[in-house]
């Protein structure tokens, strides 16, 4: 649904040029709820901007339902951008001499979506699937934040858009509040809309399908992001640049037990088996699937594979794969992860030595 | 090194140069226009009466039968005459020679070494003195016959005869006239000439300067009248006096009555730009209240802040001084320039006038500190958490904080308008102090606009009253009388004639009961039911063919009998003889030319012994357009000179209508001018509220952008909402015309025809005004529109 190629987004000012965007490649697919994060400056609402066509990259494209956004004039992009995605603003953006009725209703007579006459009526379907029915009649002013930003939802869904992208749509929200936006949402996300979201809340993350981090311009492998939660994004970003991608075919064996183990692999598709072997019988100690990792236990305590991975039977397994050297300098620099993966590392030896136990019982 | 808060100040004025340059004409329209009018009213009022002063105009002028050089010997030693001169006068058309176009004209013969002395003449081009056989143009003349000097001028003299003078000069007559919008063009030979002319060597016209009272009405009526009775003891008679002072032209009072009316207009603009100023400083400081907010913070004090802004203020002032002092200096010599060749005067030279300059300095500096000073210190007081909030302490605040009557759901439409419309016509009355200085100024301007077309209308339509009176399509002039039924018998022979009315004519003083003369007493005497005339009747009844004795007046008696009621017997003074005459009627007439009075014809023409017979007839044809008239007036002219009549003039009846209408066009132009000037200021102050609007709204524009708005619902909002307030402008405008038109054509119909006339409104006022504050509304609002399409999203988020 929106796909981004080497999108470069430079900025100039009289102090010199930054790039703001650094070649960012994305790929949203159909139904997804996919929220992006990043700290203040990183470039998420310039991605969001690229993304809506509200700013233009200086190299790179963005096709968004397979439209070249940017083969358009501004004022074309505009009447496009109606019909196509809806928008949904941090400070609601509600035009304040509008009643919020009017508001929804807005976007139909700019686009000409509806017939003229069944634009009232649909307006107040919409009010009234996100609660406001009572209020159609007033102006924002009157009005809860709350209620003005379920009214901006309405407004985003005016058009009957596939795509809805939301910038902060809970940023200036009460808890409960929010939780009645996120939910809206969801039900949104079931009735087959995609739905791009930038947000600073963690737990709203929990919430979407999809979580793309973006750092000092760069997108971070989401993988890496799942796999080490605790690193800063700086450090993520770093793995990300530094970590090299694998794929394995179904079956296929990535370590062997006893050999000499280089890497920390972090699984981004498929899924692995870890098994014992021993010369009456195999077992499977554990299956991992994406955002799970492996090859820690050996680069933390020392020593060779303690087990068999390979790519399990039915799908191709990718993997990111950060070298010895790059996981100890990142372990020493994130004290958090290392206590991390020390408990889990203590976890694993426990459940292999468990299964060894329980494999020369059999 | 400048100190930051002065260099804030330098800054603020070239960071928005667009801002500064609409801050800075506005208040240099108001600057020059007032300019403008106190120079231009200064240089005449100075110019006018010195420059005629300068030419020594006869305070005197007496038309009378031939007298000749002894006697104007004996006058100038009558008591209180400084100086008298004698000319004679003869009306006689004249042409080019191989043209067809005659032209009437007033001769006048003087004596070459009297050239001098009284109503002096200004050369412009060749001799001033002409020699026999020569003749000297006034300015007017050589107008209306285009003739290179030294080129030969063929008369028609009084026998039919016609003889040819070469043209030797042309000159410009500033006194003989002046003010006499109808009296013919002048030019002047000197006496010996008379001979060639077939004319003798006698005066008509007598020109005395009184050596008390130069300036005093009163003082120089006695001496006029002292002077007549020496005239009239002497055997000879007056027929007609015209009294002037020395000192002041005798349009004076005329052109300081329309100067004020500009002046007026001119502090009208001040006004309506100092609204805008207004508008404009309250924008500025609305945009400011972050710098104001941080200013604060780090230490500035209210006084210092508002100290930096009062000196932005004042360079916005000086600014505007700078362009406007110059050029309203310029505008007021030229304006006094046209104004001086439409009088017929000469300025004394081209000069800065010192008042007019400090009134200019001072509405440059003072207008706008007084404009500001409200918005100035409003935000000079603000409190920083305000300032950073976004609140004008006293302004009008953000629509974004709910009131208590914003809470209430709004009542449900019953169809709903398009919403882009409902943006632009809800946007209208969201700065409703900003709507309303923005609907002063284009309102005032639309209601001086309307009101000007119907003043125009209005003395039109006067002149077409006034055309009741005249309503012959060609008047015939006779060197000699001729038999009523001659000349009808001889005229309906010519297509196109259907009436011919023979008119006699008389004229007299009309005395105050002391037996001092009050006026002089023009009396047309048509026959008493001539179809010729439709008077508007005051009072009383129009003449009757058995009165004797008997005559209705124009209002213009009024003025000097206020009292006068029909049946009351006034003096006259005809032909040296006082007599007792009756007024039967008051009559609805202009001021402007004197006195008019009709008596019948079947009276004065036996009384003047040419019963049934008249020097001047008026004709009625089938066609009363102007082409026509000309063209029957050429036809009449010919036929009667083949048939040997001693034919005179053959005039066209709305050639002097027209000429009067003319003139009054020209004060027209001048208070359209002023009215578009007016208009001028509001479009800008609508461009200047337009552009405030869309960059106070460019967050909104972000929004409709960002759902959908194309480029041209952009420029639409913007432009429709431009042209709901130039709507609301034209109706109040509409409205505020009445008043308007009631009062500017009171003072002009005062100023021109010393009466007040009857309202006549058109609908061409409103309708033109209507197009043109669309119009100006579509194009104020065009740049601000363009400006809010171009803006991309981004922007409108980082303005945010």
């Amino acid at each position: 649904m929106i796909q981004m190629h080497s999108v470069v987004k430079t900025f100039k000012n009289a102090a010199g040029e930054f790039v703001v965007l650094k070649g960012v490649d994305l790929a949203v697919k159909s139904g997804e709820f996919v929220s992006i994060v990043g700290k203040s400056g990183s470039g998420k609402s310039t991605l969001l901007n690229m993304i809506t066509g509200i700013d233009h990259p200086s190299t790179g494209q963005v096709l968004v339902g397979g439209v070249d956004i940017y083969r358009m004039t501004e004022s074309k992009r505009s009447r496009w951008r109606g019909r196509n995605l809806g928008i949904v603003f941090q400070f609601f953006q509600l035009l304040p001499m509008l009643t919020l009725l009017e508001n929804v209703m807005l976007p139909m007579d700019y686009v000409g979506a509806f017939e003229a006459d069944a634009r009232p009526e649909r307006a107040m379907e919409l009010l009234k699937m996100v609660g406001l029915e009572s209020q159609a009649h007033k102006l924002p002013s009157a009005v809860s934040t709350g209620q003005q930003q379920s009214a901006a939802i309405a407004r985003a869904l005016a058009t009957d858009p596939p795509v809805i992208i939301a910038d902060e749509p809970t940023g200036n929200l009460d808890s409960r509040s929010a939780d009645v936006i996120i939910q809206l949402f969801d039900d949104l996300v079931r009735g087959g809309k995609t739905i791009a979201m930038v947000t600073h809340d963690p737990s709203l993350t929990e919430r979407t399908t999809r979580t793309i981090i973006i750092s000092d311009g760069e997108l971070i492998d989401e993988t890496v992001a799942l796999a080490l939660p605790l690193l800063s994004h700086r450090q993520m970003l770093d793995v990300t640049k530094k970590a090299e991608r694998f794929t394995f075919q179904p079956g296929a064996a990535i370590l062997k037990q006893d050999e000499h183990v280089d890497y920390f692999f972090m699984i981004t598709s498929g899924r692995v088996e870890i098994v014992l072997r021993s010369p009456r019988q195999e077992i499977t100690v554990a299956s991992l699937g994406p955002g799970e990792f492996f090859g820690e236990v050996e680069l933390i305590r020392g020593g060779k594979s303690i087990a068999n991975i390979r790519a399990a039977s039915g799908a191709p397994v990718a993997l990111v794969a950060l070298h010895r050297d790059e996981f100890n300098k990142l372990v020493a620099a994130s004290p958090l992860t290392e206590d991390t993966l020390g408990k889990i590392v203590q976890a694993r030896i426990e459940e292999n030595r468990t299964a060894t136990r329980k494999g020369k019982r059999l | 090194m400048m100190r930051p808060r002065w260099r804030k100040v330098f800054s603020d004025l070239l960071d928005n140069k667009l801002r500064t340059l609409l801050v800075v004409i506005s208040i240099a329209v108001g600057v020059l226009s007032i300019g403008v009018i106190a120079g231009t009213y200064v240089i005449i009022s100075e110019d006018m009466s010195v420059s005629y002063a300068a030419h020594q105009p006869a305070n005197i002028e007496l038309r009378t039968d031939n007298f000749d050089e002894d006697f104007l010997a004996t006058i100038r030693n009558t008591p209180d005459i400084a100086q008298a001169d004698g000319r004679r006068v003869v009306n006689l058309r004249v042409r080019r020679v191989g043209s067809n176009q005659w032209v009437t004209l007033d001769l006048v013969a003087m004596d070459a070494s009297e050239v001098d002395h009284l109503n002096r003449l200004d050369p412009i081009s060749g001799a001033t003195v002409p020699e026999r056989r020569e003749v000297i143009l006034e300015r007017n003349a050589f107008d209306d016959l285009k003739a290179a000097i030294g080129e030969e001028l063929e008369f028609e003299l009084t026998d039919g005869s016609r003889k040819t003078l070469k043209v030797a000069g042309i000159v410009q007559d500033p006194t003989t006239s002046a003010g006499d919008f109808l009296a013919p063009p002048l030019a002047y030979i000197r006496m010996e000439t008379l001979d060639d002319l077939h004319q003798p060597r006698l005066f008509n016209r007598l020109y005395a300067t009184v050596s008390r009272g130069q300036d005093n009405d009163d003082e120089i009526r006695e001496i006029a009248a002292q002077l007549r009775d020496r005239i009239e003891k002497g055997d000879h008679v007056v027929i007609r006096t015209r009294l002037s002072k020395t000192n002041e032209h005798p349009m004076a009072s005329t052109v300081n009555a329309i100067l004020g009316i500009l002046g007026a207009l001119g502090v009208l603009i001040v006004f309506l730009s100092s609204s805008l100023i207004a508008n404009t400083l309250n924008a500025l400081l609305n945009q400011h209240l972050r710098h104001i907010g941080v200013m604060k913070l780090v230490g500035g004090r209210s006084q210092q802040i508002l100290a930096m802004y009062l000196a932005l203020i004042l360079s916005f002032g000086l600014l505007a001084l700078a362009i406007s002092a110059p050029l309203g200096g310029q505008g007021a010599y030229a304006l006094s320039a046209f104004i001086a060749g439409k009088m017929g005067f000469t300025l004394l030279g081209y000069r800065i006038v010192p008042i007019a300059f400090i009134i200019q300095a001072t509405v440059a500096l003072v207008v706008p500190i007084v404009s500001g000073i409200l918005p100035v210190i409003n935000g000079s007081r603000i409190s920083v958490q305000k300032a950073f909030s976004g609140d004008m302490p006293s302004g009008e605040k953000r629509r974004e904080h709910a009131k208590p009557a914003d809470t209430a759901p709004r009542s449900r439409p019953r169809f709903f308008l398009p919403r882009p419309l409902l943006i632009s016509l809800r946007n209208t009355f969201r700065r409703k102090r900003r709507l309303v200085l923005t609907l002063f100024t284009l309102t005032m301007g639309g209601a001086i606009f309307i009101a000007v077309f119907n003043v125009r209308v209005t003395l039109h339509d006067y002149i077409g009253q006034i055309g009741k009176y005249f309503l012959a399509d060609v008047t015939l002039d006779f060197d000699r009388p001729y038999r009523l039924s001659e000349v009808e018998q001889a005229a309906m022979k010519v297509p196109g004639v259907v009436e011919v009315e023979g008119w006699a004519f008389i004229s007299a003083e009309i005395l105050f009961p002391d037996g001092m003369p009050a006026d002089n007493l023009n009396i047309l005497a048509p026959p008493a039911d001539s179809a010729l005339v439709a008077p508007v009747g005051l009072k009383g009844r129009w003449v009757h063919a058995n009165d004797e004795k008997a005559l209705a007046v124009s209002e213009a008696l009024l003025d000097k009998f206020p009292d006068l009621q029909p049946g009351d017997n006034i003096s006259l003074k005809i032909d040296g003889k006082e007599e007792a005459w009756q007024v039967v009627g008051i009559f609805k007439f202009t001021g402007r030319e004197g006195v008019l009075a009709y008596a019948p014809y079947e009276y004065i023409s036996r009384r003047t012994n040419l019963a049934n017979r008249a020097y001047s007839f008026h004709v009625l044809t089938t066609d009363h357009s102007r082409k026509n008239q000309d063209s029957m007036a050429e036809d009449l002219d010919k036929y009667f000179r083949q048939e040997g009549f001693h034919i005179r003039e053959a005039r066209a009846g709305l050639s002097r209508m027209d000429t009067a209408a003319e003139s009054l066009d020209i004060l027209v132009t001048f208070l359209l001018v002023m009215a578009l000037l007016t208009a001028v200021v509001g479009s800008m102050g609508l461009t200047g509220t337009m552009g405030m609007n869309v960059l106070e709204r460019t967050r909104e524009i972000g929004i409709m952008r960002a759902i959908g708005a194309n480029d041209f619902e952009i420029i639409r909002t913007v432009i429709i909402e431009g042209m709901v307030i130039g709507i609301i402008s034209w109706f109040l405008g509409a409205l505020l015309s009445f008043p308007f038109t009631v009062m500017l054509s009171t003072i002009v119909s005062l100023a021109i025809f010393y009466t007040p006339i009857d309202l006549v409104f058109t609908p061409s006022g409103f309708f033109i005004w209507l197009g043109l504050v669309i119009v100006l509304s579509v194009v104020a609002s065009a740049l601000p529109a363009r400006n809010a399409a171009r803006l991309t999203i981004r922007e409108v988020l980082a303005y945010e």
